[in-house]
């Protein structure tokens, strides 16, 4: 049967389910095509086939134990819907049929994308439109093609084939721009690990050549002026590299919190939908602290004493390779011991991140809704949750500083053990006369400073355990796919007229659950617009998409005729002015609140724009007038009063679409009036969508959309709906009216 | 002296209906589709099953949905204990239940390895040993209940670990030093 099919999908059907087909007097030839589930209706795993026809669906199992259909045949002719009905952790195919829908097949989430592809083809069918079957068989958008491996997003890079760098050697790259400067700190380490050489080997001459055999009395002035000019070059060169360490790491930690926040600006709404703030915060404030001191670490931390011990470790032999062997005992404790470290504490690292970044976000909550908490007498309890944070912090931390605390010790011990076998055997040596007792007292302060680079070196895994684990939270952001596509070759829209069309849009913020569904409409340029509708029913969703926070997954938006994918961003967010319910202002003077969408406005326009909002009133009678101080999200002004600096903000801007979302809802009555007004000047003579529960502040409106459900459900101008009696938006005007006399 | 008022009488608030046997009968029509009469009110057909606490109370509070002709999913009214309910009528419930929630229980946590920021879990679930990937990120693990984890997997399948201080010690460890969270 598959053979002369248009499409099969995956793979070939099984025979079973060819001989059930065939049963049913389905062929080869019949078949458009057929996808698999990985469910029965039990929720049991098994391979379940939807086969489809021009005249029927329906479901066989693969191992045919059945004989029969699982579900179906389902004529198409009697077939009113097809949906697919989400779940938990997977989804239905159903069909409607008598006007309730019935289960045709069940599958995992795993098969979800490619049953929504189904889906759309098997809508095309029952709405008599022509198939788009290479759709189902177009590359996942969810794993890589080649390998297999899940993409981090929609569409994104796989990070096996691309051949993505490890965390590490991401982190020396960013050191690339200031080689220069690290080949010079290098130069001046490799100076002073020559430096650090020198004194035992002095130490030897002064032992054995003046002080025991007084040969060279003369020389002990001439030995201690070097070992003072050592020194002191010495600390010379740790000043230099110091400083050079400094500025090139706080050069490296600038540049990555510039990218970090340049990358957060550029990321999708969506991102920030699943990712608390307090979290994003740490990242930015605290994990690139551990960059700054990565080149310290990288440089003097790590390169120095490796270079130490292998100076040192070369003199040892040179001078008498039996002790030097004697030395090296410890290193293999000291290698198990940083082993069993990495692995027992690098995880625990984790969990002191997460402790902090917890009580960073119950913080932030608890301080910004302090009123909230303080309403609802919820004091107690919120001391209660903070102090369930302070434990768990404490805990992270006593469980990472114990095990540090008792780490360094046994090693420290592990190294005094080695010192001692030095003392024992070449004690012997110097009483045999096999060895100076200069060459003893040199040995033994070569070992001195071996044994430190080697506890700092493996001490070093402590640090980069720390780092690692930070360094991953910094990447995890700058890799974060940027969901919304940027136009190869943007459209200037400079100067934005403001009709705006939607063409079959379905759109949800889960890809399968679709909050608005096949919506259209058109808004001609310059009018007022209203979206009414309960609360859900998808009307923010709309603005969304009209400011392009999000994309449709299907349909289009189109902004002057022109896709809003292919317009250049820019110009849309420029011309597009949002007016919240909840208004965000700025800490900082109420000039500046205004002034945020134009900078450079003069402030005379600043006041045009404050007048025109009412705001201008309110704002004469401060101390400081314009230059008055806000605090956090505008404290200090009311709600109606923080509304029309935001109105104001919008004016300035001369928008040539105005999106108004509730914009009057959280406000009472009397600034709501002198919101009113101020919008009646914002809302010449440019495109107005308002969002808004007040129906009676729509009656002006050109015309009015009823969103219900995902769906326009009415249309028309406020007189035009209020003829339809069993209308939503006369029903919702009728409530409201009862409303307003029950307040009365 | 004034005599003190009485307080008057709350309005009752309708809240959520309650479906109860006496009043409620839960059939099976063609196709398997669920159905759900009650008294004094229409025939409810197309009916599904949701829990309204899966996780405090996974056996009880279970409300009951059809949807219309518009298209629009609506509550026909809440069960509150199945168990009073006919036999029959439970194990339809039940049924409809069970097609609701594809969801895995993680018994044991054999491996967890990270690679290309994936998480690659090995565990064992109800269904037996079996391999999975997650993104790591700390939306891919939410909290199930006080003690517990719900992983999504690359795909969105959803990995139940009901209470993470009951898995083995060496599994347990496993899986914290990674999902930390």
């Amino acid at each position: 049967m598959p053979e002369g099919s248009s499409l099969v999908l995956i793979r070939q059907l099984p025979e079973p389910v060819v001989a059930a087909a065939s049963r049913l007097g389905i062929t080869g030839a019949d078949c458009l095509f057929c996808v698999r589930a990985d469910l029965d209706h039990t929720g049991k795993a098994r391979d379940v086939w939807l086969v489809v026809t021009q005249k029927v669906l329906v479901a066989f199992a693969a191992d045919g134990v059945e004989g029969t259909p699982l579900t179906g045949p389902f004529e198409i002719a009697a077939t009113e819907k097809v949906r697919t009905f989400q779940t938990v952790g997977g989804a239905i195919l159903q069909v409607m049929r008598d006007g309730f829908y019935s289960n045709v097949l069940r599958y995992s989430n795993s098969r979800r994308e490619i049953f929504g592809r189904a889906r759309q083809q098997l809508e095309r069918l029952v709405d008599g439109r022509p198939l788009q079957l290479e759709s189902l068989s177009a590359p996942s958008d969810l794993v890589c093609a080649t390998c297999a491996l899940p993409l981090p997003g929609r569409g994104a890079a796989c990070p096996r084939c691309s051949q993505h760098a490890g965390l590490m050697r991401r982190s020396l790259a960013l050191m690339k721009p200031y080689t220069g400067r690290i080949a010079m700190m290098v130069i001046m380490m490799v100076a002073g690990v020559s430096l650090d050489l020198l004194p035992p080997l002095l130490t030897k001459v002064l032992v054995d050549d003046v002080l025991k055999e007084r040969a060279h009395v003369n020389w002990l002035e001439w030995i201690l002026l070097i070992l003072v000019t050592t020194a002191t070059l010495r600390g010379l060169l740790n000043v230099l590299i110091g400083r050079t360490s400094v500025t090139v790491g706080t050069q490296i930690s600038k540049a990555l919190r510039e990218q970090l926040q340049a990358k957060l600006m550029r990321l999708s709404v969506d991102y920030y939908d699943r990712h608390a703030v307090g979290s994003l915060m740490s990242r930015v404030l605290y994990d690139t602290e551990y960059f700054q001191g990565f080149v310290h670490q990288v440089a003097q931390g790590f390169l120095v004493n490796v270079m130490l011990v292998l100076g040192i470790g070369s003199m040892l032999f040179f001078m008498n390779w039996q002790l030097a062997l004697l030395v090296l005992l410890p290193i293999p404790f000291v290698v198990t011991g940083t082993i069993f470290f990495w692995k027992r504490i690098y995880p625990r690292y984790y969990r002191l991140w997460d402790s902090q970044s917890k009580m960073a976000q119950l913080l932030s909550g608890f301080l910004s809704g302090i009123r909230l908490v303080k309403t609802f007498g919820q004091e107690e309890r919120e001391r209660e949750r903070f102090t369930q944070a302070a434990q768990y912090i404490r805990q992270a931390r006593v469980t990472v500083e114990t095990s540090t605390a008792t780490f360094n010790p046994i090693m420290a011990f592990v190294f005094s053990l080695g010192g001692l076998l030095i003392w024992e055997a070449g004690g012997h040596s110097v009483l045999e006369d096999r060895i100076s007792l200069g060459t003893l007292m040199a040995f033994l302060g070569y070992v001195g400073m071996f044994y430190g680079p080697i506890s700092a070196i493996s001490m070093f895994s402590n640090w980069v355990t720390g780092f690692l684990s930070s360094a991953q939270r910094v990447f995890e952001i700058l890799d974060a796919q940027v969901t919304l596509s940027v136009p190869k070759n943007p459209k200037p829209l400079p100067d934005l007229r403001g009709a705006i069309e939607f063409r079959n849009v379905t759109f949800g913020y889960d890809p399968y659950v679709p909050v608005l569904k096949n919506v259209s409409f058109k808004i001609e340029a310059g009018q007022f617009v209203g979206i009414v509708g309960k609360s859900g029913s998808g009307k923010t969703t709309v603005v969304n998409l009209v400011c392009r926070f999000y994309d449709p997954q299907e349909g289009e938006v189109f902004i002057d005729g022109v896709n809003v994918r292919d317009v250049d961003t820019h110009d849309l967010h420029r011309q597009v002015a949002l007016v919240l319910q909840e208004p965000f202002l700025f800490r900082g003077s109420i000039s500046e609140n205004i002034a945020y969408g134009r900078p450079g406005a003069a402030p005379v326009a600043i006041m045009d724009a404050a007048r025109n909002a009412n705001a201008h009133e309110f704002v004469c009678k401060r101390h400081a007038a314009y230059d008055t101080r806000l605090g956090e999200r505008g404290a200090g002004l009311s709600g109606g009063e923080r509304q029309r600096i935001s109105i104001a903000r919008a004016l300035l801007c001369e928008p040539k679409v105005l999106i108004l979302d509730e914009a009057t809802s959280s406000v009472d009555t009397e600034s709501e009036q002198e919101i009113q007004k101020a919008l009646a000047v914002l809302c010449k003579g440019r495109t107005t969508i308002a969002i808004a529960h007040r129906l009676s502040t729509l009656k002006s409106a050109d015309h009015i959309l009823v969103i219900d459900e995902g769906r326009v459900a009415e249309s028309g101008t406020h007189d035009a709906l209020m003829t339809k009696q069993d209308g939503i938006y006369h029903k919702l005007v009728m409530i409201q009216t009862q409303l307003t006399r029950l307040e009365m | 002296m004034t005599t003190p008022q009485s307080t008057p009488a709350l309005a009752p608030a309708p809240g959520v209906r309650r479906l109860t046997p006496d009043k409620t009968t839960i059939f099976e029509g063609v196709l398997s589709v669920l159905h759900c009469a009650i008294q004094n009110d229409q025939l409810y057909r197309g009916v599904f099953a949701i829990r309204m606490f899966p996780v405090r109370h996974p056996t009880r509070f279970i409300s009951l949905h059809f949807t219309d002709l518009d298209d629009k999913d609506r509550e026909i009214g809440v069960i509150e204990d199945l168990s009073v309910f006919p036999p029959e009528q439970q194990a339809l419930v039940q049924r409809d239940l069970a097609a609701h929630y594809h969801e895995k229980i993680i018994r044991r946590v054999f491996e967890v390895k990270y690679e290309y920021g994936l998480l690659f879990f090995e565990v064992e679930t109800q269904d037996g040993r079996e391999k999975f990937e997650m993104q790591w990120r700390g939306d891919r693990a939410e909290e199930y209940g006080d003690a517990g984890r719900v992983l999504l997997d690359a795909l969105d399948n959803r990995y139940i670990i009901p209470d993470v201080e009951a898995l083995p010690p060496a599994d347990r460890q496993r899986f914290t030093n990674f999902i930390y969270w």
